[in-house]
């Protein structure tokens, strides 16, 4: 999912923006609002990945460091206590680990080490920090279960997370957390919560590359470019509680998950949709969206108005979506209210739209950008060159 | 149009709000209090943007004049403070 590459040129430079909701200080602006339009941050580490949660970011640093801020009322934010932080702290419990994987839940948060640790805290009500226990961590804290079995990513949904570890005896995803809607994939049957990890079923054959969680919604992306998603079901479908293949005669690089609907980035750099029916129009219900009611063979739709653009990147947040084309360029669509889309009113759109994000020099030339969605707000890092003159 | 229809066992009970609360969208959390479920209201909302969502119950659990009822009232959960 990650291209991962290294800032490799010294003159290269790299910005942050963000938009959208931003009373919890989860922006990075040190402000306590939202903002309608991109904003570029202050100065950042290095920053190789962000994961953005219900309103807390974590960022990852090319030095394998952790950085959070935002909403910490749950302890989500792993300083050890729980208060909001309205710019980037390091995590110090983490200090001395090289972390290469993270993920931001609604309030809770994972971190993976290079060794194959993993680490929780935040909100533990309903066991999704896998802990054994219903209880809150206001610093980060080794999940025992795995031993010293290797993880390689966790995925944090609103209520539940998921872990992908790789061994000798192929790819296992395990869930723990809230159960309620199948999110969990551990049996046929819903469960109520878990607060250890259980292996996810019917994913023993697949060669996972990538999970993801959101909303009550889980996704895991297979190395042939196959689709599985669990949890509630979309688009007003019955809730799935085993690993469903998303019927598709397309193969996928990337999902993107939000509480109504999933993203799938094709090989092609098309951008097809599964469920959000209501997506762009939340604010608008007599309009209808047309995308995928029928569940007919194939089950996903092509985004409409992009045309020959090819995608590169995408996100989503509970109820937006983003997408970098292949010229670096960021569109945007669906609940805009809190100025999430980033294009300078509150508006909904069901088709993307093109984000105005300033040069900040004149003469530079973007290399490289990724995007990341919270649930209403919004965060692009993107590489920038001076322009040889 | 309600964003949602959620049961009042997957609501959580927040102490400092005094409110039943369920995660909106936005980032904020849709509220309700035991007063509004009294008075039989099932339209809870956020009070950060326009969404509302509308909480399935038994009014009966609410209205009882002791609050021993059969909705468990959720327990507020310990927090370890490091
Ligand atoms: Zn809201």
């Amino acid at each position: 999912m990650e291209a991962n590459e290294r800032v490799k040129e010294t003159e290269e430079k790299q910005e942050v923006w963000s938009w959208g909701a931003g009373t919890e200080g989860q922006l990075g602006t040190e402000k306590l609002q939202d903002e309608h339009i991109p904003q570029l941050l202050p100065l950042l580490p290095s920053i190789s990945r962000l994961s953005c949660g219900g309103a807390h970011v974590i960022a990852l640093t090319y030095g394998k460091k952790v950085l959070t801020w935002g909403r910490g009322a749950s302890g989500q934010l792993g300083h050890g206590n729980m208060v909001n932080s309205l710019e980037p702290k390091s995590v110090q419990v983490l200090s001395n680990f090289n972390i290469t994987h993270v993920s931001a839940g609604w309030n809770h948060s994972g971190f993976v080490s290079e060794c194959g640790q993993v680490f929780t805290c935040g909100d533990g009500s309903f066991g999704q920090l896998g802990l054994g226990d219903y209880v809150s961590q206001s610093s980060p804290i080794k999940v025992s279960h795995f031993a010293s079995r290797h993880v390689y990513q966790i995925a944090c949904g609103m209520r539940h997370s998921l872990a992908l570890l790789k061994g000798e005896h192929g790819d296992q995803v395990y869930g723990f957390g809230s159960g309620k809607r199948g999110q969990l994939g551990i049996s046929k049957e819903k469960v109520k919560a878990v607060s250890l990890p259980q292996s996810v079923s019917g994913l023993q054959e697949v060669n996972v590359s990538s999970i993801s969680a959101n909303g009550d919604h889980s996704a895991a992306l297979s190395s042939e470019g196959n689709l599985y998603t669990w949890g509630r079901g979309f688009g007003g479908a019955p809730d799935v509680c085993c690993p469903d293949r998303v019927i598709s005669r397309f193969s996928f690089k990337q999902a993107a998950l939000g509480w109504n609907h999933v993203l799938g980035l094709t090989d092609e750099g098309d951008v097809l949709m599964l469920g959000g029916s209501h997506h762009g129009v939340l604010n608008n219900p007599q309009k209808d969206v047309l995308v995928n009611q029928d569940l007919t063979e194939e089950q996903v739709k092509k985004i409409p108005g992009l045309n020959k653009i090819k995608v590169v990147g995408i996100a989503s947040g509970s109820e937006h979506s983003v997408l970098i084309t292949e010229n670096g360029e960021v569109m945007t669509w669906g609940w805009g209210e809190h100025g999430q889309l980033g294009l300078g009113d509150t508006c909904d759109h069901t088709c993307p739209q093109l984000v105005n994000i300033a040069q900040n020099a004149e003469h530079q030339y973007i290399t490289s950008s990724k995007v990341y969605c919270g649930s209403g707000f919004t965060f692009v890092v993107r590489a920038c060159r001076p322009k040889q003159t | 149009m309600s964003y949602d229809d959620v049961e009042i066992e997957d609501m959580e009970w927040n102490e400092e709000l005094k409110s039943y609360t369920y995660p909106c969208p936005c980032g904020d959390l849709f509220q309700i209090t035991k007063e509004e479920l009294k008075i039989g209201e099932e339209i809870a909302r956020c009070p950060s943007c326009s969404l509302y969502i509308t909480v399935i119950y038994n009014m009966e659990d609410f209205t009882d004049q002791k609050p021993k009822t059969n909705v468990e009232p959720p327990k507020q959960q310990p927090v370890a403070v490091a």
